[in-house]
């Protein structure tokens, strides 16, 4: 590349100093979104792995249960497989630390005599600090635990001290025995973790007889793999061996969905950096191609204008990269906590404590900035490229062409999206993916018609003054610079709208099922129910004091767990026994999508029957009268599907069984939820407040019926405030496009606002004409977005929900969101209107020298 | 009002340039403009007629001297009275016709009415009427970008007198047109202004269009002096 032809293009960007930083400002948006999500995606699976491998350290296999726990009785039958050379069983469960609000602790038993191949060692004084010596009351001091030096200090904890935990209804306090750092192995563990005798551990939260896993450590030189199949063919069907690998992509098949979704709300912000690049490349060549006319007659090749011009866009698109990468990675460590948040609420996964930037991802970042600046610039640099010198030097620009093309760029438009469907209807509905596909083509096929709409809708309106009116005729006389914009726009509010329109009927759905089915007065838990699946359950002498409360009439007892069906689909298992009050239905009060209410009910007591929820019956191809085949410790049980229900709680599914079914597949376990109804009369508030001091000592929780339902409204919130930042960020992009195509007006038409300025019009009038042609751009693309996302969100709950998570949501409108964002968005518009108004309004009438008008 | 529509007393116009340097464009420039009458200027390339015309229109200040619209002092006005006098006093016509594309002929004429917030039906009325002196009223409604440069020029006319302001300025504004077309301009403008009761300054480098004002200038080195033909 010449060396002076370079100079000469960064003495461009220089002087068009806020066209230049608005295009890196741009790219910098759209790679932080991406880098934002990923990061975050990346944070969940990582926390996943190292807290896997905290507890694992670096054993080959681990033995699960399906269910909660498993026959620690396996264990010789593990250690006798010829090329298992250790093995050691854990028992786990969590904890919730008493006087912290919302604090959990992962509370580990391991045996000490048994060959453990920790990542840390108990014994190991070279990671612990505090008196060592004490490692030697591991066995005989109750209660004594590991903590890490990190959680401890947080919680203000010294070696010695004694904590409380709740373990189900259960206080149990505990002793700083030693303080180890676990995260020294294994960076990305959890630091709430805690270490003890596996015996007391078995003893104070899990059960005579019960493990959570063993871990094996296989003979070095024989493939790990070929010793899980050996070793599961000798515990047979009621145990799982995995390797590492699977544990993790089973984490990542739970979050597959959520992970998907979120990526693609990131492109949103990319395809809409894209347009920016476009419009910015663009105008900034329109305006130099004199320049480049010059350089082509003074014998520059096509080649090297070319090279030129793309060379430059990389410098903007790396530039973007730059500030992108920081700004995205400050973003995901701002949504961290939520997103955390979901991960152990919604898909019972660790929390996300910490996080950092893979470099692959710096890669990612690298090509989404560069590439997307790139495939920006290319057509506007081929386009100049292509032309003879005699025309870029001559004075009919390419302005208008935008105009004469509009019908055409639609009738693209119309054929793509005819093409599209064709697809989907012969066939493309098949893949998972189709729902992303029309939705991606939408967002193509929305620009390719903003010209010819702008044409033909502000293009016809009579200026009749000098005002808004003006204004917007003036938007349609600047096709080229005003669809991008419009364009950029229009993408941006679909996704807004569609998104909003999802959550809003989401949340419409959800309200009216939370109506139907939480119907009881007091639902009492253990305190670390949120994290359990059926590890631990309330003492029986909790649930008998509960049924048996003065003003109780009924209540509902439930149990549940979590396994897997025989095609290794994750699912959730209520069990439910009723007591008391034998007239009202217990199970039925899931709203049914088929079957028959009576049948259903009858069928659930009498037989070994179960009602799934819709999501498990839509993925699995499930009817009433199909057969589920659910594994247990005694291997696979059919089970005939009587109806399915309506059900939000879980994207992988719900089995509803009645407890003896649940007993008969997975041996008595106890009750981790009671919902109770008052007896007529009895005021719930006064039946709480007795219960409280009648329980005083355990650890349980009272939640009123409205608390409930407060609770479950804000997880499902916090699960989509991820997205709101997304929303945020391409908002911004779209703003920020505004802002350039209003610059870049106001340079191409400076001589009609000299014009303006000669016949007498103020630098007030030139500056209310400047806002009004912002909110003019900020008008159209929120018309057309409230088109595009109106479908879009069709696409989004009548496909993509289907086809991925499988819920009936019934539309709603949530009119004062969308109202606000509507308010939003013009305000962004106007506001991203200020400066080049201002800009504008300063225009002096001695610009009247230049022959861009007639 | 009476007095001249236009007075320059003492008018020196200097450019800043590189350095400390300062171009004198205009030194000690006197004239007056009275209204119905019309004034022809002339002088080479580059002597300073545009910058002559800004001044006079209030888009550009002196840097010594006095500049009166219609007894108005222009130099220590704030810019938006001198715009709003610009509105209402001046009409400007340039070289270049500066009509808008993407409006009509009839919309193109409107904007000075536009600008002034009048009445849109009175302001209709009036450009039809001056497109009608034009011989243009059938194509009112056309986009101006079908047009020749003539009738470019003529639209361009009418928007400059649609508020009857009491003085007009033109800068070379056959400037673009061939002779024929030239000649058309020019015998309008004289036409139109002197129907209109208002004063007219335009710049031209032809002598013979020169001739056909009551008055002829010559700026010469900044200085003006009157012209021998
Ligand atoms: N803003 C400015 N800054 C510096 N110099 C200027 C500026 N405007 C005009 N000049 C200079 O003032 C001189 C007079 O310019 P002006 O445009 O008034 O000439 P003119 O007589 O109209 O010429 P022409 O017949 O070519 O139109 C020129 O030398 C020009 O370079
Ligand atoms: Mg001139």
């Amino acid at each position: 590349m010449n060396p002076r032809l370079l100079r000469a293009a960064l003495a461009h960007w220089r002087q068009a100093r806020t066209l230049t930083l608005l295009t890196v400002f741009g790219v910098a948006l759209g790679v932080a979104s991406v880098v934002c999500i990923q990061t975050l995606n990346q944070g969940a699976l990582a926390a996943f792995g190292g807290g896997m491998k905290a507890v694992s350290g670096d054993a080959d296999l681990t033995v699960l249960g399906h269910g909660p726990d498993l026959d620690e009785n396996l264990y010789p039958t593990v250690l006798a497989h010829p090329d298992v050379t250790a093995a050691w069983p854990l028992v786990r469960a969590w904890g919730r630390l008493a006087g912290h609000e919302d604090a959990y602790i992962e509370i580990v038993g391991v045996d000490v005599f048994a060959p453990v191949r920790f990542p840390v060692r108990l014994g190991d004084a070279g990671h612990a600090t505090g008196d060592v010596t004490r490692f030697a009351d591991l066995l005989h001091v109750p209660g004594w635990v590991a903590l890490t030096p990190a959680y401890a200090e947080e919680l203000g904890l010294a070696a010695g001290d004694t904590f409380t935990v709740a373990v189900a209804d259960r206080l149990v306090t505990l002793e700083v025995g030693a303080l180890v750092d676990f995260q020294r192995a294994a960076p990305l563990a959890s630091r709430k973790l805690a270490l003890m005798d596996i015996s007391q551990a078995q003893h104070l939260f899990g059960h005579r007889g019960r493990v959570q896993q063993f871990d094996v450590q296989v003979r070095p030189g024989v493939a790990p793999e070929a010793v899980a199949a050996g070793l599961q063919e000798r515990l047979g069907p009621g145990a799982q061996v995995l390797t590492p690998a699977q544990r993790e992509q089973n984490a990542a098949g739970l979050l597959a969905a959520f992970r998907l979704n979120l990526t693609a709300l990131s492109l949103i912000s990319v395809l809409v950096g894209v347009f920016l690049i476009f419009s910015a490349v663009h105008a900034s060549l329109v305006r130099r191609r004199r320049e480049f006319g010059l350089l082509r007659s003074l014998g520059a090749s096509r080649r090297q204008v070319l090279g030129l011009i793309l060379l430059e866009t990389a410098v903007l698109g790396l530039a973007g990269t730059a500030l992108g990468l920081p700004l995205g990675y400050a973003a995901a460590l701002l949504n961290m906590e939520t997103v955390s948040a979901t991960l152990t609420s919604i898909y019972l996964l660790s929390e996300i404590e910490q996080m950092h930037l893979p470099p692959l991802l710096v890669a990612v970042a690298v090509v989404v900035g560069l590439g997307g600046a790139l495939l920006g610039a290319l057509l506007p640099a081929l386009d100049i490229a292509r032309r003879d010198p005699v025309v870029l030097l001559g004075a009919a620009g390419l302005p208008e062409r935008l105009s004469r093309l509009a019908p055409r760029l639609a009738l693209v438009g119309v054929g793509v999206a005819a093409a599209v469907m064709v697809w989907y209807l012969g066939g493309g509905r098949a893949y998972k993916v189709s729902g992303f596909v029309l939705a991606f083509f939408l967002m193509v096929v929305l620009p390719l018609w903003t010209p010819l709409l702008l044409r033909e809708t502000v293009g016809r309106i009579p200026p009749g003054g000098f005002g808004w009116r003006l204004g917007l005729r003036g938007l349609a006389s600047r096709l080229q610079s005003t669809s991008f914009a419009v364009a950029a726009l229009a993408v941006t509010v679909s996704m807004l709208v569609g998104i909003t329109l999802l959550i809003g009927s989401f949340r419409a759905t959800l309200d009216t099922w939370i109506g139907q089915t939480l119907v009881a007065d007091i639902y009492v838990t253990g305190a670390s129910w949120q994290r359990d699946l059926g590890q631990t359950w309330l003492a029986d002498d909790t649930v008998d004091l509960l049924v048996e409360f003065d003003g109780v009439a009924a209540a509902d007892l439930q149990r549940r767990l979590e396994t897997r069906t025989d095609q290794g689909r994750r699912v959730r298992v209520v069990a439910f026994e009723r007591r008391g009050d034998a007239q009202r239905r217990k199970i039925s009060r899931v709203p049914l999508l088929a079957g028959d209410a009576e049948t259903v009910e009858r069928r659930l007591l009498a037989e070994s029957v179960a009602l799934i929820s819709e999501p498990l019956a839509r993925q699995a191809g499930l009817d009433v009268g199909d057969t589920l085949r659910l594994r247990g410790p005694h291997g696979t049980t059919p089970l005939a599907v009587v109806g399915i229900g309506y059900d939000y709680a879980s994207e992988n599914g719900v089995v509803f069984v009645s407890r003896a079914t649940l007993e008969g597949m997975f041996g008595p376990g106890g009750v981790a939820a009671v919902a109770l109804t008052m007896a007529p009369g009895r005021d719930p508030g006064a039946v709480m407040d007795a219960l409280r001091v009648a329980l005083d000592g355990r650890a349980v929780e009272l939640r009123s019926n409205q608390r409930l339902r407060a609770e479950v409204m804000d997880i499902f919130d916090q699960t989509f405030a991820v997205t709101r930042i997304l929303q945020a960020m391409a908002l911004v992009i779209a703003v920020c496009g505004v802002s350039l195509t209003l610059l870049i007006m106001g340079r191409e038409r400076a001589t009609e606002l000299a014009l303006y300025r000669c016949i007498g019009a103020t630098r007030g009038q030139l500056f209310r004409l400047g806002l009004s042609e912002g909110a003019g751009l900020g008008v159209l693309g929120l018309a057309l977005g409230l088109a595009g996302g109106a479908v879009l969100a069709m696409i989004l709950i009548l496909l993509i929900n289907r086809d991925w998570f499988g819920w009936t949501i019934r539309f709603a409108l949530p009119t004062a969101d969308l109202v606000w964002q509507g308010v939003w968005i013009l305000g962004g518009a106007v506001a991203a209107a200020v400066y080049p108004a201002l800009r504008a309004s300063r225009t002096p009438a001695t610009e009247l020298t230049r022959e861009d008008l007639l | 009002m009476t007095g001249p529509i236009l007075q320059f007393e003492a008018v020196d116009r200097a450019f800043p340039l590189a350095g400390d340097r300062r171009r004198h464009v205009l030194r000690g420039v006197d004239f007056s403009l009275d209204r119905g009458t019309s004034l022809a200027m002339v002088g080479r390339s580059g002597s300073g007629k545009s910058t002559l015309l800004h001044l006079a229109a209030g888009i550009d200040q002196p840097t010594a001297g006095t500049v009166l619209l219609d007894g108005v002092r222009l130099n220590d006005l704030p810019d938006t009275e001198r715009s709003l006098l610009r509105r209402d006093r001046v009409g400007l016509v340039f070289q270049f016709f500066h009509l808008l594309p993407h409006l009509s002929m009839l919309e193109n004429v409107c904007l000075p009415g536009w600008v002034a917030g009048d009445s849109a039906t009175a302001t209709r009325a009036r450009a039809r009427e001056l497109l009608d002196r034009v011989d243009l009223a059938d194509r009112a409604d056309d986009l101006a970008g079908k047009l020749s440069g003539g009738e470019m020029q003529r639209v361009a006319l009418c928007r400059a007198l649609l508020r009857r302001p009491p003085l007009l300025l033109a800068d070379e504004p056959t400037g673009n047109l061939d002779e024929k077309a030239g000649r058309q301009v020019m015998d309008l403008l004289l036409r139109l202004s002197s129907d209109e009761g208002a004063g007219l300054l335009y710049v031209t480098h032809s002598r013979e269009q020169a001739a056909l004002a009551d008055r002829v200038l010559r700026l010469r080195d900044g200085r003006l002096e009157s012209a021998q033909s």
